[in-house]
């Protein structure tokens, strides 16, 4: 233990040398605030795999130097108004913080005076997290689309790379939306996403190879809208949906995305059939989820009865739109004979607390529930008053998490495969695009503080003006090339049957 | 091979003077629409967003160019550049004698035609840097040419077995290309558009572009200078509409049947054009702005960048947005893309000013002429169905609640201009409440008289007294109507001769524009 400590110490010691670093400034005015950095690093707790986190420092400064102390080292960085952190110096700093942390002292340089703000911390966890991600890169757009992507990330280093792009298909006439994809277990050998318009359908991966499903069936409301595959069957549950847009006047949320109508199905991915879970009138069925041992399905359902048959239910839901409200309810579910019974509304949000629930997922040990709950609606992305809050499923307590929200957005929660990390999609860098937020989960139930998806430029986000919608835990990444999708989309997709 | 020759600079100066003529001295707005409609943003992020897809690097230098059109003789000089190295390339490549030099000339003048080619396609092109890209890829194909004939000048093989290598290696290029890089984002137009017809001889055209520019800076006056006078030339509903919101913003919104008000659709060159021609993307966010509707301007300006790229022009539109709505932390992140730009500059640093001092914004003059238009009606949810004339005269004429004198001036005229009486006559009984000592404007007046005593009114304006002019001329209007129609005229021919008498007034406008087309 103590030769590979030495070994490590050498190790720091000879790669920080090895490279040009700034010296801390001397005689610094000390101030008793923290520094302006962005992306807001102060005090978050980070896997121990992580990329570096490099920040701006938003000072008036024309130069500022960061001092990392970690344990057994010390290192500095700094270029204009940057702290970029080298990438194999970063490894073993975490490596050196593992299960401790890193405290930050930030120095700016104003005129000739530079001044030494109050040090803040960066805990590492012992907790790694999933190698990676994947998000739809979408423009906050209202009707309109254009070029849209899924793209995977690499969280251990700054590597992206794209699944699959609309523009390989579109034309300049017809173009193609894509939107929802989901894997089975965080693995990707199991995975779908979708397409709409041109060329649409559903692209699976089963076992690693392409298909192109169409679910849209005679019975069924849509094709398959919000999915979730069971975690240990070839199954498959969505929502089928019949879904709307309308714009606000004067309202900041700007946009409603409501359903006029939505069921649930269940697909089964061998026998390429659909059948029904729930259709019930007067009720709006969706974003479905598993349980991790596939027993128990969860969704959302709100219970709207259209009242003027003389208007089109459009136009109905346009002018009641805040009384749509979704609660939590839960089925159980067999997987042998693929039934579901004891449907039971398992928070009741509408009538007790006036909310509106949406897209639950259970943690990976099945003890808690996420889910992002606002005042009406379905599509929180767009409600400012949208939070994130965590339901524990053995006493149904549920709490806001408070490390995770802010005075904006948040939306899309999601668990790591390891369940020590709750990724969700924040707007509370500006009000308008969303941004990935990383939040640790500790064995105790308790959420820290998040922090933002680092860049290599840490003024990456403010120039990018695309949103980063539906961030999902991989732990492996997408093999199949764009190229192969894009040939798999131009292909015509095989028919689902309904099933009774 | 040499250069020597008259011909050769006779052909050159010739081109140089016609493309200058064509391009900043005729076209000089078009240039700087399309400049306008394109976006560069200085840094990092920026360029690998461009530079990543195929083509990329062409595109973002092209784009950078394009910036230079915000003074359309810069950027065609530096254009004409680009055309004039590749006019001595092809010369010193090929070969070419001097009195044939003229054929050296076609690319160029090629690619001066696709360039004007565009007319309104100028909104719908989703080629990104579209002066320059074309002409960058030419000169790059040039010099790839050049450079393989350079690299295999020593070998012994024919001219035939050069053009091979030549081509061979280009397909193999960009089959490596489309195999390591994503599919572009944008669509590349290498064809051409068939409406320089448009570019060139549309005064509708040149006009709305001039309008939009005057619009966009406040220049009023400008705007309705651009308003032709005569009648035998029709304004487009794009005219009319700016030509309005100018009188609007003057307080001379009661004038609107005295200018031209009979809009008619757009000239398009072919099928396809015709049928996308949408008032949505030639002005709505400018437009929507102009009339205080906040959320619709950057609804339209954020659909307009993503289905046809960002842009200058919608940058600036969500920029204001976001201040009028006090959203200055996303307003603050187009500010600072705009001042990234070469030109755009001054423009995000004045406008910074109003977000961290409220004293400047209020005084500014955009808050000084669109706040008093925002009415105090409760949010809803609503859709424009992309038609911003329709959505604009529908909202205003059936506001229930003027709440400045601006808005009332608004709701009664567009009332009118969408021939609601029932609206108009509710919204002037309270207009006669509100001001009981002044004089009534004369166009009230004509639409009080005529839909008065009509069933679509919900008051009765028996015992309203009426200037003596306005009735005497309403009576003597009826009396001619009456006159031509037992002659057996048709609708058309009344209108020619009632015109002169009779076109300023509203009267006028109800009974004879029947051809009013949303587009």
């Amino acid at each position: 233990m103590k030769v590979k400590h030495i070994i490590s110490t050498w190790a720091i010691a000879a790669i920080m040398t090895a490279c040009t670093h700034p010296t801390v400034p001397e005689n610094a005015q000390k101030e008793s605030r923290l520094p302006r950095i962005y992306p807001d690093y102060t005090e978050v707790t980070i896997p121990c795999n992580i990329c570096p986190l490099n920040f701006a420092v938003r000072e008036d400064a024309s130069e500022v130097v960061a001092h990392f102390t970690f344990p057994n080292g010390e290192a500095t960085y700094g270029k204009d108004q940057k702290v970029l952190i080298d990438e194999e110096e970063w490894k073993l700093m975490l490596k050196a913080a593992k299960g401790k942390s890193m405290q930050v002292e930030v120095y700016a340089k104003t005129g000739d005076t530079w001044k030494a703000y109050k040090p803040f911390n960066i805990y590492v966890a012992e907790d790694s997290i999933d190698n990676y991600i994947s998000y739809r890169v979408i423009q906050p757009s209202y009707v309109a689309y254009e070029k849209l992507s899924i793209n995977q990330r690499d969280l251990t280093n700054f590597d992206e790379k794209e699944i699959y792009n609309n523009m390989s298909v579109s034309t300049e006439e017809v173009g193609q939306c894509i939107n929802c994809h989901s894997y089975q277990n965080f693995k990707t050998d199991n995975m779908l996403f979708h397409m709409r318009q041109g060329l649409g359908g559903t692209m699976m991966v089963v076992d690693g190879e392409l298909r192109k499903i169409d679910l849209k069936t005679d019975q069924t409301l849509s094709a398959g809208v919000y999915p979730a595959w069971h975690p240990t069957k070839r199954l498959i549950a969505f929502s089928t949906n019949s879904t709307g847009q309308s714009f606000h006047t004067k309202d900041l949320n700007k946009i409603e995305v409501q359903d006029t109508e939505s069921d649930l199905i269940l697909y089964d991915v061998d026998k390429n059939e659909v059948s029904i879970i729930s259709e019930l009138d007067d009720e709006l069925e969706v974003f479905p989820t598993w349980s991790p041992d596939g027993k128990k399905l969860y969704f959302c359902s709100a219970h709207f009865e259209y009242k003027n048959d003389s208007i089109a239910k459009e136009t109905e839901m346009i002018q009641r739109y805040k009384e749509v409200k979704y609660d939590l309810y839960c089925a159980d579910f067999n997987p042998d004979t693929k039934e579901f019974s004891n449907v039971e509304m398992i928070y009741n949000a509408s009538d007790s607390l006036g909310q509106s629930v949406t897209l639950p997922r259970v943690s990976p040990d099945g003890k808690y529930l996420l889910f992002a709950q606002a005042e009406f609606g379905c599509f929180h992305v767009w409600h400012a008053d949208a939070d994130i809050y965590l339901m524990n499923l053995k006493t149904r307590e549920v709490q806001k998490l408070d490390a995770v929200n802010s005075s904006r957005s948040e939306s899309y929660p999601t668990w790591s495969s390891n369940g020590r990390w709750i990724m969700v999609d924040s707007r509370r860098d500006d009000g308008n695009y969303t941004r990935p937020y990383i939040a640790y989960f500790d064995k105790k139930g308790k959420a820290h503080k998040a922090f933002m998806l680092p860049q290599k430029d840490p003024n990456f986000y403010t120039f990018y003006l695309r949103s980063f919608n539906r961030p999902e835990f991989m732990v492996e990444p997408v093999s199949i090339t764009p190229q192969e999708f894009t040939q798999k989309a131009k292909e015509d997709a095989v028919k689902a049957k309904y099933a009774q | 091979m040499t250069v020597k020759g008259k011909h050769r600079h006779i052909y050159l100066l010739a081109f140089i003077t016609v493309a200058f003529i064509l391009l900043p001295v005729m076209n000089g707005d078009y240039l700087y629409t399309i400049q306008d409609n394109d976006v560069f943003i200085s840094g990092h992020t920026f360029m690998m967003n461009t530079v990543r897809y195929e083509g990329g690097w062409f595109a973002w230098v092209a784009r950078y160019l394009t910036q230079f059109f915000y003074y359309p003789w810069l950027g065609s000089t530096i254009l004409i550049l680009f055309w004039v190295a590749i006019y001595w390339m092809t010369i010193l490549m090929f070969g070419i004698k001097d009195k044939w030099s003229f054929l050296a000339l076609i690319i160029p003048a090629i690619l001066l035609y696709h360039l004007l080619d565009y007319g309104y396609w100028i909104y719908y092109a989703k080629t990104p840097g579209l002066p320059f890209l074309h002409t960058i890829l030419v000169l790059a194909c040039l010099l790839y040419t050049w450079g393989i004939l350079y690299l295999t000048r020593n070998l012994k093989i024919n001219w035939q077995m050069k053009g091979l290598i030549c081509v061979g290696l280009l397909v193999a290029i960009i089959y490596v290309c489309n195999f390591l890089w994503p599919s572009s984002p944008w669509h590349y137009n290498y064809g051409f558009r068939h409406s320089i017809k448009t570019t060139l001889t549309d005064s509708n055209f040149k006009h709305e572009l001039r309008m939009y520019r005057a619009l966009d800076e406040f220049r009023y006056d400008d705007v309705l200078k651009e308003m032709p006078t005569d009648n035998e030339t029709p304004p487009t509903n794009l005219m009319v509409l700016y030509k309005n919101i100018a009188l609007m913003h003057t307080g001379r919104l009661t004038d609107l049947f005295k200018t031209n008000n009979c809009g008619i659709n757009p000239f398009a060159a072919d099928s396809t054009l015709s049928s996308r021609i949408h008032i949505s993307q030639l002005g709505a966010p400018l437009i929507y702005y102009q009339f205080g509707q906040i959320n619709f301007a950057y609804r339209w300006a954020m659909e307009n960048s993503v289905t046809y790229g960002l842009s200058f022009r919608n940058l600036k539109i969500m920029a204001l947005c976001s201040i009028f709505n006090q959203e200055f932390d996303v307003a603050a992140k187009y500010l600072l893309l705009l001042k990234t730009s070469l030109f755009h500059r001054d423009w995000s640093i004045e406008h910074e000013r109003w977000m961290y001092n409220s004293t400047n914004f209020i005084q500014s003059r955009d808050f000084q002429a669109i706040a008093p238009l925002i009415d105090d009606d409760p949010n809803v949810l609503d859709d424009d169905k992309g038609r911003c004339e329709q959505y604009i005269l529908d909202h205003y004429s059936t506001l229930r609640h003027a709440s400045s004198p601006q808005l009332e001036e608004v709701i009664l005229c567009l009332s009118l201009w969408r021939e609601d009486a029932y609206s108009f006559c509710i919204h002037f009984y309270d207009y006669v409440q509100h001001h009981p000592q002044e004089s009534i404007p004369t166009l009230y007046q004509e639409g009080a008289i005529l839909h008065g005593n009509t069933d679509e009114s919900p008051i009765d304006f028996k015992g309203f007294k009426f200037d003596t002019f306005v009735a005497d001329r309403y009576n003597r209007f009826v009396q001619n109507y009456n006159q031509l129609s037992q002659q057996g005229l048709s609708n058309e021919e009344m209108a020619r001769r009632l015109r002169p008498t009779y076109g300023d007034t509203y009267w006028w406008y109800y009974y004879f524009y029947t051809d009013f087309t949303i587009y």
